[in-house]
């Protein structure tokens, strides 16, 4: 898919819980074309001092409307200025996007059962990925982790999506760090959890796919190792060209050190160093 | 627009900026590469190197740090993967050559004389066994050594790729130009480091990096016009160029050519449109041939 960098118009930009936001950008030809787990690379009008492009995942892609959803966390000075972008602001409206970037996530062929664990703003990267698996009536649970109940944003659309699924209807499993919601604790507990009780319901997970803080990763990608089930993750790297040309990104992995924009920012687990 | 760098034929003064557009196919969908005056590829060594630990950049005020480590898959990979793409694309190609010691430049050198490029850049910035792990650019007598090594060992155009972090960067030139180059390239990226207060930790794994992008600009221009005025080889200018006019800027100072580096990351047409600026510029100043700017300023 050839890449492309566009100027999309800011159609919403709005808090969404604690640091977190959501910008709806018109982007029709990305929004046409982007994958799950692939991502964009933004550069923010109106701070010009800033010269790098920030990465952030598609966690929802309209072809109707010609829209990408990004949900973002504000960490940075990048984030916080993101924050004041608005719809009808005269020079401020308009980010550029370039993309879409990256390896998508890629389930095995034949998946029967997966599981998507999702933490923090990891959550968004793996809706796509949902809205695919079940789609293609795969059973899929999804595990979301969050320092609170408020910063659970992405519950309600994996509620919805998943209730549309005929079969086993299954809300998200939940852990709030400050036990606000769900398990208190990590997602982790749950992970460890659901692969058991699916192996000894005699239907196991053949597929689970990370995205979140990387102690996290490591942990459900060592369950996964222990319970031989697939697993894949989404690195994130600090990233300049975004698009495989710099080597500023770089992961560590089994076959040496790869691009997390283009040769990730989704791999196999096992192949990664931690 | 055509320009005469030392002998490389250039169809106008714009090459990449070594290490900032890989071997140019990333940018394929953005850029034509055989429109370019020249492409400079991504620093390569004779067997590979893996390159430092992330983080490997940090952004800076208007310019970005890198540690990269000169991270390569070796030289046999550039001649069986990237140069015959460059071929096919008709491109004019620059091989910017790294070295850990002399005998690993000459034998990446010696390698590359069977493959069709144009020129080389010697990038001198590696930290050298045979300048006493130093790095190699910052002592003349080993830089004059060097140069006049490659020289014997190659009938192409050579370019000399100078590091910014010198007392003198006329000296380096001056030895540059005696050990037999034919054109010199500056700058490198200006050693920096930078600092996250609050976790009270250095920004990136290595400590310190290298500064490019735009506040870096004021420090080559000035070093291109005085290198322009201590040697008579041609330069190939580059530091913070991110569009046609801060070409232009490189040229009057003396620059014959320029390389777009940092600049890519921001925009992925940039050596484009510096193509077009510079052309802009010709037909408003009424300049018919790019040629009569070179070293054209008015002091
Ligand atoms: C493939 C990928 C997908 C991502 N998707 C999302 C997402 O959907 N939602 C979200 O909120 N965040 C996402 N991130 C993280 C996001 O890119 C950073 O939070 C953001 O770049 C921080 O910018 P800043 O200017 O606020 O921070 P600053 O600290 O001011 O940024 C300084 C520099 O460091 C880089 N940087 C800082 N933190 C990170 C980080 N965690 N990862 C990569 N670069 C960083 C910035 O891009 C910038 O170049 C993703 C990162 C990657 C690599
Ligand atoms: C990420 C990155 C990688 C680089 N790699 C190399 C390299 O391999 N060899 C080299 O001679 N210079 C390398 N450079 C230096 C650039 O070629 C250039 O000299 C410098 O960045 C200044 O130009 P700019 O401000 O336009 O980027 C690198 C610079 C960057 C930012
Ligand atoms: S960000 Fe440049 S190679 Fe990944």
């Amino acid at each position: 898919m050839p890449l492309i960098n566009e100027q999309a118009r800011i159609v919403e930009n709005e808090c969404v819980g604690p640091r977190l936001y959501l910008m709806v950008l018109e982007s029709p030809q990305i929004a046409k074309t982007i994958k799950p787990g692939q991502f964009v690379h933004v550069r923010i009008p109106g701070m010009p001092d800033h010269i790098l492009r920030r990465p952030f995942s598609v966690y929802a892609a309209n072809p109707a409307t010609n829209t990408i959803d990004i949900l973002y966390q504000t960490v940075g000075y990048g984030t916080d200025f993101m924050t004041t972008l608005t719809p009808d602001s005269a020079s401020l409206s308009v980010v550029e996007v370039l993309g879409p970037v990256g390896r998508c996530w890629m389930p095995p062929e034949h998946v029967k059962r997966a599981l998507l664990v999702g933490g923090g703003v990891g959550a968004a990267p793996l809706y796509m990925l949902a809205e695919q698996l079940v789609k293609a009536q795969v059973h899929t649970d999804v595990v979301l982790g969050a320092q609170t109940e408020q910063a659970l944003v992405c519950r309600g659309r994996y509620e919805v999506l998943l209730s549309s699924h005929e079969a086993d209807v299954v809300a998200p499993l939940c852990s709030t760090d400050d036990g606000s919601y769900g398990r208190a604790g990590f997602a982790t507990s749950l992970v460890a959890e659901a692969l058991e009780s699916a192996a000894q319901a005699a239907r196991p997970y053949d597929y689970v796919a990370v995205c979140g803080p990387e102690p996290l990763m490591r942990a459900v990608a060592e369950l996964c190792a222990g319970a031989n089930v697939y697993c894949e993750v989404s690195m994130e790297r600090r990233m300049a060209c975004g698009i495989g040309a710099c080597l500023s990104c770089v992961v560590e992995t089994t076959d040496g050190k790869l691009r997390a924009c283009v040769d990730g920012p989704v791999f196999d687990a096992t192949k990664v160093v931690w | 627009m055509a320009v005469n760098l030392g002998g490389l034929l250039m169809k106008n003064p714009v090459t990449t900026a070594s290490g900032t557009f890989a071997a140019g196919r990333e940018y394929n969908d953005f850029v034509d590469v055989s429109t370019l005056g020249a492409v400079t590829t991504k620093g390569v060594s004779l067997h590979g190197w893996a390159g430092n630990d992330t983080p490997r950049i940090a952004e800076t005020p208007s310019g970005m740090l890198n540690s990269i480590g000169l991270q390569n898959p070796g030289v046999k990979h550039l001649m069986d993967v990237d140069i015959p793409w460059l071929n096919d694309q008709g491109a004019t190609i620059i091989v910017n050559v790294s070295g850990h010691s002399f005998d690993e430049y000459l034998a990446v050198v010696d390698e590359l004389e069977q493959a069709c490029v144009h020129a080389y850049e010697i990038n001198i910035s590696c930290p050298n066994v045979d300048a006493g792990g130093m790095t190699l650019g910052t002592d003349p007598k080993c830089v004059e050594s060097i140069v006049k090594k490659i020289r014997d060992a190659t009938d192409r155009p050579l370019i000399v790729k100078l590091t910014p972090n010198v007392t003198s960067i006329t000296d380096i030139a001056k030895a540059a130009e005696a050990g037999g180059a034919d054109a010199i390239s500056l700058i490198n990226t200006l050693l920096g480091m930078s600092i996250d207060a609050e976790r009270m930790r250095p920004t990136m794994a290595r400590v310190v990096g290298g500064l490019s992008g735009s506040c870096v600009k004021p420090v080559a221009l000035r070093m291109v016009w005085e290198c322009h005025q201590a040697i008579s080889l041609p330069i190939l200018g580059m530091g913070g160029i991110m569009n046609g006019l801060d070409a232009v800027e490189f040229i009057l100072a003396g620059a014959s050519a320029v390389a777009v580096g940092t600049a890519n990351f921001v925009n992925p047409f940039a050596t484009q449109e510096v193509i077009e600026g510079i052309a802009d510029y010709c037909e408003r100043h009424g300049v018919n041939d790019v040629n009569e700017l070179i070293g054209a300023l008015k002091c």
